[in-house]
């Protein structure tokens, strides 16, 4: 496994991150039981089995205390927080504060306005900006790196965007997540697969009266690589697993 | 070799991922990889796969976030191979 190639955050922006933890602490319970109703009866989600998802998740953060890193497949604009309601309950998430991931939403959609600005900060979230300034997108990726060290828990898209032919797709590997994963020792990577029931392509949002099934799985992936080369390694391996568990998906839907 | 070697190659590399072809037909040093070529940023891995394939060189996780025009990409190989 390479060193960490990572850069260190600064002591300003730890400073910064730490009050957004403690203004998300106080907030969130809030902020995410809105998102929650919100995804429950505005847009009538379900989300089938999500009592087994919750406790698979549960039992993986029981069994590892320590850096989570949930890479997931990616189809929609809102997957981060559909996953995040699948995950764990609003309850669960104020009992149990370092489970809820944080996120790196497209700056351009979610940091649009103010208002959405302050709602995606009380939310666990790092604005990203995909395709901008690679020094401006390596910076938030630090920035995971230093949450998850300190045991936080973040979720990332292993693609780098949501999958354009609809399905896993392993050739699409970034290396965001490999470069992230490479700088937290112990970090345990959580594949998490969920996906609709119409959800045939990527799209902007589910649509409404959507039934997602999902599965939780744990993958530690390896690398002789070093570099940008171990970096993608790693994230296809994170993505082979996600492309199994969409194997089992679609084999249980049959 | 020298830069215009590197120069060269790199365009060679760069150019079935460009995406607007009047500025790969225009392309100097300072042509911008994503906005003026618009490569896409999710394949940029690709291209510097293949950089280190075809210089035999490795190159770092935190060399490609400098590496924002086609000279960025030269200068960065021509670093590497000393």
């Amino acid at each position: 496994m390479t060193a960490a190639a990572i850069s260190p955050v600064s002591s300003e922006a730890r400073r910064a991150l730490k009050i957004q933890r403690e203004v998300t602490r106080l907030l969130s319970p809030l902020a995410f039981t809105l998102v929650a109703l919100v995804l429950r009866y505005a847009y009538r989600y379900r989300v089938q089995g999500m009592a087994e998802l919750r406790a698979a998740y549960r039992q993986v953060c029981e069994e590892h205390d320590g850096p989570r890193l949930i890479c997931a497949n990616h189809l929609t604009m809102i997957d981060s927080f559909i996953i995040a309601w699948a995950l764990g309950s609003p309850w669960w998430y104020l009992r149990n504060f370092r489970t809820l991931p944080w996120n790196v939403p497209e700056a351009s959609i979610f940091a649009a306005t103010p208002l959405l600005r302050g709602l995606i900060y009380v939310l666990k979230c790092l604005p990203i900006r995909r395709g901008g300034d690679r020094r401006e997108v390596a910076g938030v990726l630090s920035k995971l790196a230093y949450l998850i060290s300190n045991g936080e828990t973040a979720l990332i898209f292993p693609e780098a965007g949501r999958s354009r032919s609809g399905r896993v797709d392993v050739a699409a590997a970034g290396t965001g997540v490999g470069r992230v994963y490479k700088a937290v020792p112990n970090c345990r990577v959580i594949c998490v697969y969920l996906r609709g029931e119409g959800q045939e392509t990527y799209s902007g949002v589910p649509r409404r009266g959507e039934r997602f099934r999902g599965s939780v799985s744990v993958v530690e992936p390896k690398t002789d690589h070093t570099g940008i080369r171990g970096s993608r390694d790693i994230a296809q391996q994170i993505l082979a697993r996600l492309a199994e568990m969409e194997r089992s998906y679609f084999d249980a839907r049959q | 070799m020298d830069k215009t070697e590197i120069f060269e190659k790199v365009v060679k590399i760069l150019t079935p991922y460009v995406k607007n072809p009047d500025a790969l037909a225009s392309v100097t040093r300072e042509t911008h990889i994503l906005d003026d070529l618009k490569v896409n940023s999710a394949r940029l891995v690709d291209v510097v796969l293949e950089f280190e394939d075809a210089f035999e060189i490795e190159i770092d996780d935190d060399d490609v976030d400098s590496v924002e025009t086609v000279g960025n990409a030269v200068g960065l190989i021509e670093s590497k191979l000393g």
